[in-house]
Order: C-alpha cells, then sequence, then structure tokens
C-alpha cells in the first residue's frame, strides 16, 4: 500500500459518520466507565483524609494495605464490617429473587395461558409496583406494620387490630425479602409473560396431539425450553435485588439489618471511605460476573430461539368453576400490592400526630401548613417548602437532561454500532455501552465519587456540582437507550438507508427523515426508560448529592431518616405520581407499555 | 372405517367469520387438500378437525365418533383423537435429539424401551435419517428437519394425518422431491392425508380430492382434474391452472341450431355449442373460460387471424400472449416453438371443452364446444 492510497482510505474511513461516532464513543465511554474502575481501586489502598487517624504514622495518600486487612481479616471487626453484611445480602437477594421469580411467573402464566378474566387490567396494574420507587412498599409496610417499640407510633394494622407485631415481622429480613419480591415480580413477569408469550405454541401442540398429558407437556416441553430463559430472569433480578439499598435501609436500619449496599452508604458517608470502595469493587466483581454466567447461558447450544411470534391461536387452559374466583383473587391482590400503599401514603401524610387514625387527628399541616415549632424544626408543608421545590426542580432538570443525553447518545450508538456489527470497534463500544448496566448503582455512584472528588487532568473536581450527577445518570442509563437504539437499526434492514444513500440524501437528512420516523416508538422508549428510571432514583446519587443539589428522592431519604414520616409520605405520593403519570401518558402517545402488551387486548 | 365429517362448521373470531357453514365428507385413505389464498381459512379447518381450535358451531365426526358437536357440547381433547399433525414450521423441539423426538410420543402411549427403539428405527430408516438419531433439530438442515417431523408424527401411526403447508419452508428442488415422498408415504401408511396448501400446483399434484376455499366458504370440492375440467365458479376457474385460465366477458343469444352467439367487448364473436341445453334470455352476459392450451396458435385449423403481443419460450413450452379483436388472450404452445412478436399468426379453438359462467352469480351454467369464431 503506498501512502496514497492510504490516505484514500482513510477519508474513506472518517466520512462515513458510524465511524467517528463509534471512535468518539470509544474514547469517552473508556473515560467514564474503564478509569473509574483503576481510581477506584487505588482508593482501597490509600489513606483518606478522615483514616489518618486510624492508620497509625500515615498522612494522607499513601498507600496502605489498612482497609483490606480491616476488611477480609480481622476477626470481629471483619464479621462486622463485612462478612455479616455480604452474608445478608446474598440470602436476602436470593430469596427475594425465588419470590419474584413465583410471583411474576405465576401471574405470567396465568395471563398468557388461562381464560383468566380482566387480562388487560390486570397486565398494566402488575407492572405498577415496579414502576413505582422501589421504597414505595417499604414505605407502605412500615405504614401498616410498625410496632411502637422501635418506630415510635403504631402503624395502621396495629391501630385496627390491637395486635402488635413483632420485631421479625416489622423490620428486617422478613419484610424486605417480601417487599423486594414483590417489587421485583412485575420484572419476572415482564421477563417470563414475554417468554411464554413468544414462545411457539406449536411445540406445545405437537405434544398435545402425541397423546402427552398436561403435566408432562408442561415437565417435558414448555419447562426445558423456558429454563434458559428463566436461569437468565433469575440472574438479572437477582443483580437486582443485590444492588438494591432503599429497602434494606427503609427496613433494614432500624433494627441494625445491614447488607452491602447499607453498610456501603454508612462508610463512604461516615469515617471509612476505604471500606466503602472495598465493597463498592466487591459488588462490581458479583456483579459482572452474574452478567458474564448470564451471556454464557443465554449463549449456550441449549439456548434456544423460541420466537416466532405465531403462538396467537394458543389453546387455553380453561379455569372453568375456578375462573371467576380466581380472577377476583388476583385483583384484590393486585389492589392490595398496588394500590393501597398510595393511599396509606395519602393517609399517614395528612395525619398530625402518627399512629392515631381518628378523624380529628387530620391535618393539611404537612402539604400547605407554615410549619410549627413543635413539629420538625418548624418544617413548612411540602407544597410551601422552598427544599421541596428546588428538590423537585432538581429532580425533573436532572431527569431530562439524563434523558436526552442518554436517549440521543444511545440512538447514535445502536445506530454506528448495528452498521459495523461484527467488527472489534462496534463490539468494543457495544460492551463499554452496557458495561454500567453491570455495575449496582450505588457502587457506580462510588466510583464517581472516587473518581471526580479531586480534579482529573482538566476536569475540575466535580464533587457536588450538579453536572456530575447529570454525567453519572446519563452513563448509567445509557444500556436502556443503546439497547433499544440497536433493536431498533437490527429491525430495520440496511437497504432502508442505501435507498436514501443513492439519491444523494445527506446523512443528517437520513437519519432525521428516514430513520428516526420509522423507529419512533422504539427510539422514544430509549428516551424514556432513563427519564422514569432517573426520577425515581435514590442509591445512584446518594453518595454525590450536595445540599444545593438534593433531588426529590434524597430528600425524601433524609426525611425518613429524621423520623419525619408525614413529610417523607407526601414526597414519595408526590413522586409515584409524577412516575406513573409520566408513564402513563408516554403510553397514550406512544403506544408503547412497559408490560409489553403480555396481556393482550382482552 | 376411517372417514371425516364435517356438518354445518362454522368458526367465529370475534366478528370476522374464519369458516362459514362447512359440510365436507372425507373419505377413508383420501389424500384430500385444502387450498385456498391466505386468510381463506383453510387452516382453521385443519386445526379445528385436530382439536387445536374449537369450532364456534357444528359437529365432527371422525370414524364414527363425535368429537366435537356444539349442540351437545362434545369436545374431545386432541391428545384422544388419534391423529398426527405436521406443522408448517415443523415444531422440532429444540431441547430433545432427533431420537427423542420421535420416540416422545410412543413414551407417551407407555411403550416398552425395546418396541421403542426398534419403531424408532423403522421410521429412521424409512425416512433415510439414521445418520442423525443424535442430532439436535438446530444442527439439522430444513430438508432433514422436515423428515424429523413427518417421522415423529408417523410414530404413533395415526390413521388421520393432517398437514398445514409442510412443504412451505423448503427450496424449490427439495420441495419436488418431498411431493412424491408424500404420495409414497400415503401409499405405504395406508392413512387418511388432509393437507393445507396455497400452492395450486401442489394441491393438483398430490391429492385424490380438492377443497377449494374463499373467505372462509367453500367452494368446490373435487378431484384435481374435474376441478380443473370443470369448475365450479370463475374463482376456481382462475385459481387453478398455470398461466392463469382466460375470463372473457361476453353478451349471448340465441341461434337457430341450439348453439349460443357470444359477442366479446371489442368486437370478437364466438359461435359456443353447449353440450347440455339451459336456460337464458337474449342479451344474457356470460363470462367464457379459455384455457390457455385450447388456444391454439399456427395451426393449419386456425378459424381467425390474431396478432402475437409476447412469446416466452422455455424450450418445453411457450408461453404466448395473443391480441384478438381488443382482447389479450394467454396461450400455451407445447414444444419447443417461437413467434416473431407482432407477426400475424392464425388461432383455432377446435380441440377444448369450455366452460361458460353466469356474470352475474360467476357459477358455472355449462361446458361446451367453439365451432365458428368471427373477429374485426
Amino acid at each position: 500500500m503506498n501512502a496514497k492510497t492510504r490516505i484514500n482510505n482513510l477519508k474513506s474511513y472518517v466520512k462515513k459518520p458510524y465511524n467517528i461516532i463509534l471512535l468518539v464513543l470509544l474514547v469517552v465511554l473508556a473515560y467514564l466507565t474503564l478509569l473509574p474502575l483503576v481510581t477506584i481501586f487505588m482508593d482501597t489502598f490509600t489513606v483518606h483524609a478522615s483514616e489518618v487517624r486510624m492508620v497509625k504514622g500515615s498522612v494522607k495518600g499513601d498507600l496502605t494495605l489498612y482497609h483490606w486487612k480491616k476488611m477480609f481479616a480481622s476477626g470481629v471487626t471483619s464479621q462486622k464490617t463485612f462478612y455479616e453484611p455480604f452474608a445478608n445480602t446474598m440470602l436476602v437477594a436470593f430469596l427475594s429473587c425465588l419470590l419474584a421469580i413465583i410471583i411474576g411467573g405465576f401471574f405470567a402464566w396465568v395471563v398468557t395461558r388461562t381464560n383468566i378474566k380482566y387480562k388487560g387490567f390486570i397486565s398494566t396494574v402488575f407492572v405498577f409496583p415496579y414502576i413505582m420507587p422501589s421504597w414505595t412498599l417499604a414505605m407502605a409496610w412500615l405504614n401498616f406494620f410498625r410496632n411502637s417499640r422501635i418506630g415510635g407510633a403504631p402503624g395502621i394494622f396495629t391501630v385496627l387490630t390491637g395486635i402488635p407485631t413483632p420485631d421479625w415481622f416489622a423490620y428486617g429480613m422478613f419484610p424486605i425479602i417480601m417487599v423486594q419480591g414483590m417489587h421485583y415480580a412485575p420484572f419476572a413477569y415482564i421477563l417470563i409473560g414475554g417468554i411464554l408469550r413468544n414462545m411457539d405454541a406449536n411445540l406445545e401442540e405437537a405434544a398435545q396431539l402425541l397423546h402427552a398429558s398436561r403435566f408432562r407437556i408442561m415437565t417435558k416441553i414448555t419447562l426445558p425450553i423456558v429454563r434458559p430463559a428463566l436461569l437468565s430472569t433469575f440472574l438479572l433480578v437477582f443483580s437486582s435485588t443485590m444492588s438494591a439499598f432503599a429497602v434494606p435501609a427503609f427496613l433494614g436500619t432500624p433494627v441494625r439489618f445491614n447488607v452491602l449496599t447499607t453498610q456501603m452508604y454508612r462508610t463512604l458517608n461516615g469515617m471509612n471511605p476505604g471500606y466503602g470502595y472495598i465493597m463498592a469493587l466487591v459488588m462490581i466483581i458479583i456483579g459482572v460476573s452474574i452478567l458474564m454466567l448470564n451471556q454464557w447461558v443465554t449463549g449456550r447450544r441449549k439456548a434456544y430461539t423460541t420466537i416466532t411470534g405465531k403462538s396467537s391461536n394458543i389453546s387455553l387452559v380453561n379455569l372453568r368453576r375456578m375462573r371467576n374466583p380466581l380472577s377476583v383473587l388476583l385483583i384484590i391482590i393486585l389492589l392490595l400490592v398496588a394500590i393501597l400503599p398510595l393511599v396509606s401514603f395519602a393517609v399517614e401524610s395528612f395525619i398530625l400526630a402518627p399512629g392515631d387514625y381518628s378523624l380529628s387527628n387530620f391535618t393539611t399541616e404537612f402539604w400547605i401548613g407554615e410549619g410549627r415549632p413543635d413539629i420538625a424544626n418548624s418544617e413548612p408543608g411540602i407544597l410551601r417548602n422552598k427544599s421541596i421545590y428546588l428538590g423537585l426542580w432538581n429532580s425533573l432538570r436532572l431527569s431530562v437532561l439524563v434523558s436526552l443525553i442518554a436517549g440521543t447518545v444511545g440512538i447514535l450508538a445502536g445506530y454506528s454500532i448495528a452498521k459495523r456489527r461484527g467488527s472489534h470497534l462496534a463490539t468494543a463500544v457495544n460492551n463499554l455501552t452496557f458495561f454500567p448496566y453491570l455495575m449496582p448503582s450505588m457502587a457506580f455512584g462510588a466510583i464517581y465519587l472516587s473518581m471526580f472528588a479531586v480534579r482529573r487532568g482538566f476536569i475540575p473536581a466535580l464533587y457536588g456540582s450538579f453536572a456530575l450527577l447529570v454525567i453519572v445518570g446519563a452513563v448509567k442509563y445509557l444500556p436502556f437507550a443503546s439497547r433499544s437504539g440497536i433493536n431498533a437499526m437490527l429491525q430495520l434492514s440496511g437497504e432502508i438507508e442505501e435507498a436514501g444513500t443513492i439519491l444523494g440524501i445527506s446523512w443528517w437528512k437520513r437519519m432525521i427523515r428516514i430513520i428516526i420516523p420509522i423507529q419512533k416508538t422504539t427510539f422514544i422508549s430509549g428516551y424514556l426508560l432513563p427519564f422514569i428510571s432517573c426520577m425515581r432514583e435514590l442509591s445512584l446519587f446518594i453518595l454525590l448529592v450536595s445540599p444545593s443539589t438534593r433531588i426529590l428522592t434524597t430528600l425524601l431519604f433524609q426525611y425518613n431518616e429524621k423520623g419525619w414520616n408525614q413529610y417523607a409520605n407526601a414526597i414519595n405520593l408526590l413522586i409515584v405520581v409524577i412516575v406513573v403519570g409520566f408513564n402513563l401518558l408516554v403510553n397514550k402517545v406512544t403506544g408503547a407499555s412497559i408490560d409489553k402488551g403480555i396481556g393482550g387486548n382482552a | 372405517m376411517p372417514e371425516i365429517v364435517l356438518k354445518h362448521i362454522t368458526k367465529r373470531f370475534g366478528k370476522f367469520v374464519a369458516v362459514d357453514d362447512l359440510n365436507m365428507v372425507i373419505d377413508d385413505r383420501a389424500f384430500v387438500t385444502l387450498l385456498g389464498p391466505s386468510g381463506c381459512g383453510k387452516t382453521t379447518t385443519l386445526r379445528m378437525i385436530a382439536g387445536l381450535e374449537t369450532p364456534t358451531e357444528g359437529e365432527i365426526t371422525i370414524n364414527g365418533k363425535v368429537v366435537y358437536s356444539s349442540v351437545e357440547g362434545i369436545d374431545v381433547p386432541s391428545s384422544k383423537r388419534d391423529v398426527g399433525f405436521l406443522f408448517q414450521n415443523y415444531a422440532l423441539w429444540p431441547h430433545m435429539t432427533v431420537y427423542k423426538n420421535i420416540s416422545f410420543g410412543l413414551e407417551n402411549l407407555k411403550w416398552s424401551k425395546t418396541d421403542i427403539d426398534e419403531k424408532v428405527k423403522e421410521l429412521l430408516r424409512m425416512l433415510k435419517i439414521e445418520e442423525f438419531a443424535g442430532r439436535y433439530p438446530a444442527e439439522l438442515s430444513g430438508g432433514q428437519q422436515q423428515r424429523v417431523a413427518i417421522a415423529r408424527t408417523l410414530a404413533t401411526g395415526p390413521k388421520v394425518l393432517f398437514m398445514d403447508e409442510p412443504l412451505s419452508n423448503l427450496d424449490a428442488k427439495l420441495r419436488m422431491e418431498m411431493r412424491t415422498e408424500l404420495k409414497r408415504l400415503h401409499r405405504e401408511t395406508d392413512s387418511t392425508f388432509v393437507y393445507v396448501t396455497h400452492d395450486q400446483l401442489e394441491a393438483m399434484t398430490l391429492s385424490t380430492k380438492v377443497c377449494l376455499m374463499k373467505n372462509g366458504l367453500l367452494q368446490q370440492y373435487d378431484p384435481p382434474l374435474e376441478v380443473y375440467r370443470r369448475p365450479a365458479n370463475t374463482f376456481v376457474a382462475d385459481f387453478v391452472g398455470s398461466p392463469n385460465i382466460n375470463l372473457v366477458p361476453c353478451a349471448g343469444s340465441h341461434t337457430d341450431d341450439g348453439c349460443v352467439d357470444l359477442r366479446c367487448e371489442g368486437g370478437l364473436s364466438l359461435r359456443f355449442k353447449p353440450s347440455s341445453a339451459f336456460d337464458f334470455s337474449d342479451g344474457a352476459n356470460f363470462i367464457l373460460g379459455l384455457r390457455p392450451e385450447h388456444i391454439e396458435i399456427g395451426r393449419a385449423d386456425a378459424m381467425v387471424e390474431g396478432q402475437i403481443l409476447s412469446s416466452l419460450p422455455s424450450g418445453m413450452e411457450t408461453i404466448v400472449i395473443a391480441g384478438l379483436s381488443g382482447l389479450h388472450l394467454n396461450s400455451v404452445m407445447f414444444g419447443d416453438l417461437d413467434f416473431p412478436v407482432g407477426s400475424k399468426i392464425g388461432i383455432g379453438f377446435g380441440s377444448g371443452i369450455f366452460n361458460l359462467f353466469d356474470a352475474a352469480t360467476t357459477g358455472n351454467l355449462c361446458q361446451g364446444k367453439i365451432l365458428a369464431v368471427s373477429g374485426v
């Protein structure tokens, strides 16, 4: 190759927009996802300002093995700071995941395979708990089952029945598992329902025609075929429950039941950031391993593509006499899990003295009051409260910016990756855009804390700035957007764009007039998911907010920590209303729904 | 004797009527094809007989036993109907080997291990797939998968075998091969085959009887050559045969010698001699069906002069479009012929038997010969 050919090759390479996009993404994402891993790794060996007194004879910035020793090999200290929370995390994650799969799988089976009534309603309402922030059910649980020994005033259940709830029932492992199980059940429902809905019904019919009983069809055909997908569902739910922060913080902290995330929050906010960074690293390693395991499970020879989309005429199990009772029962369960919590927030936010539900105790103080010196240090009601409005403004601003950045980058990334599919560059960028998904939210927040606490090259110390929240949010939610971007592009045959290229239409025009309009719905969901996730996110931002950048969710958490229960309930109601309302609005506008039409149109 | 009887079968999906009052008897050891354009209800009919779909109304009897009756509330599940079903996409179980796929049905019937082994090996031999016994379906080609699906369906020895467009996913050459294979299987297994297809050629070549459907309504149920020779209406005439039949609208009037004088748009007039008398009034509107092979070009006994508009020789035959008094007629001439486009040439109708349809009802009125033609 002579020099001229090389220059021409280079010219034609950079003339293609997707090459440029991939190169830029490669550099930026490597900087934003890989480099922080290095800094967090270094941080586990560094003496931080607050640790100088503990590590004898050191100055800030010294290298040390102190954190690792204390964490893993120091008897009772290690037991309390690491091994116990670690064991709790694994147990809670495993059991809540199991619960989620059982509940979600049961609902998915009932909705896709039986002639149950009200399918549309069940399907829509069942995903509510998942759309709502994860602590919603935890707060509801406390509203109902608080006991006076630990929670101050008793909850609604005790007031109504006179039965005091035991500690194990109100706080700690049991309610955490219940609440997380219910919160992630819709996630399992969406995944399993999708599998069941798309599974080729002919496979089951073929067995039926060959004289197989229903039970044999279930055990020999259906289950083995969905097993890889089921396992993959399990792993995905597990990695979510493992990294959950809000629920253990609400339900576990009062009885000192610690998991890795709550422990991480404590240590990073306290005197031992070194411990926290190690825990973040451990969680990242577990998270990455789980998802690699998932890749392996779904990539094997025995993981089949059973998707044909031709199962519309599957014969449904006739529930016969069970049909009406079961339909009603499911509706009641849904109302208990999805609607009743909201009612409890409303009720709690109007009650003056907690635990007293008599009519005379109702007040609008916590919504529109000016603030009374005897309650919560004269904190005004949330509709007249400057810090709430600041938080709301920050939340909205943050969610909009994050969704715009993540969504747009996601479309471009999806487009470029699909265009250069198979090349090393595209594979590398694809993996980089997906990488943040592997990392537990709080650990991801922690690595940004580590990375941007100080000045790095030309980038100033961003800690406490709003920009840092935007960056961390955009990178963390990029996987949602880039997935939908890639899917949208893969569905679109390359010829559609080529037809435009041949007519001499510029790249910009091709994107804006051809590609984006065709795949509108998918792209919109690439904007929608980051927005909703961001609006209800707590653990990603909690380590990074400063008083001026507080958002609604962190405010809620602070009010709750202070024990200002009514304010917390009111704020939560506000968040739920915004998130659910926005979600419904987008469903209406785009026709895209989170439950992906599992309930059909029935 | 295995005989399938459908009485007043109707299937509605909401407001949409998929199958409308279908009556039909499928004889023992018949090879019946359900033929029609997509969405005509043929697959739904097949699935209803097999028990995979529940009819809205009607009665189905297999082998003298009522398996479905809307009046009596009988609905025998498909696992008890003793029928085989071959799916369009084969529906092989991806997690089982070829051997396991075939033996599954026999296990359900609680056969002993040795009997199962013997039967499976026999089927593997019969369908020439012995070397694939240990493979998974994903590791087979389309044709091999097809054979496994057939073996699996035949394993339990059903007396009735249903097939839903089984050849549509194969390439042209394999399809030819499998057609021969299916005819052989039909003879060897002594079973009744019911076969769904939208390919008229497949229906013509395979079946002993063709059931033609359109929009859920039965159009004609006859042996294939009967359907070809005497189509019940213009839809059937048009659907069966390639190249397409020429359907020429015309007005008829009586002549003295019992013939019909047919005047077409553009001025062509034909003298049509019906083989049986039928009633009509002068000026009534008809549609005359002219099969391409009955339009003879360049023969000595030509009746009228036309013009060659296009000529597509393929060696064995040549498809010609001939212009005749403003009409464009499809014609097929056998042999390696070619005609210069634009040339004038003689056209004859001497050897064919033609069908005359009512223009309003599109129904077949009568058959007859064409005695004379005059153009403009």
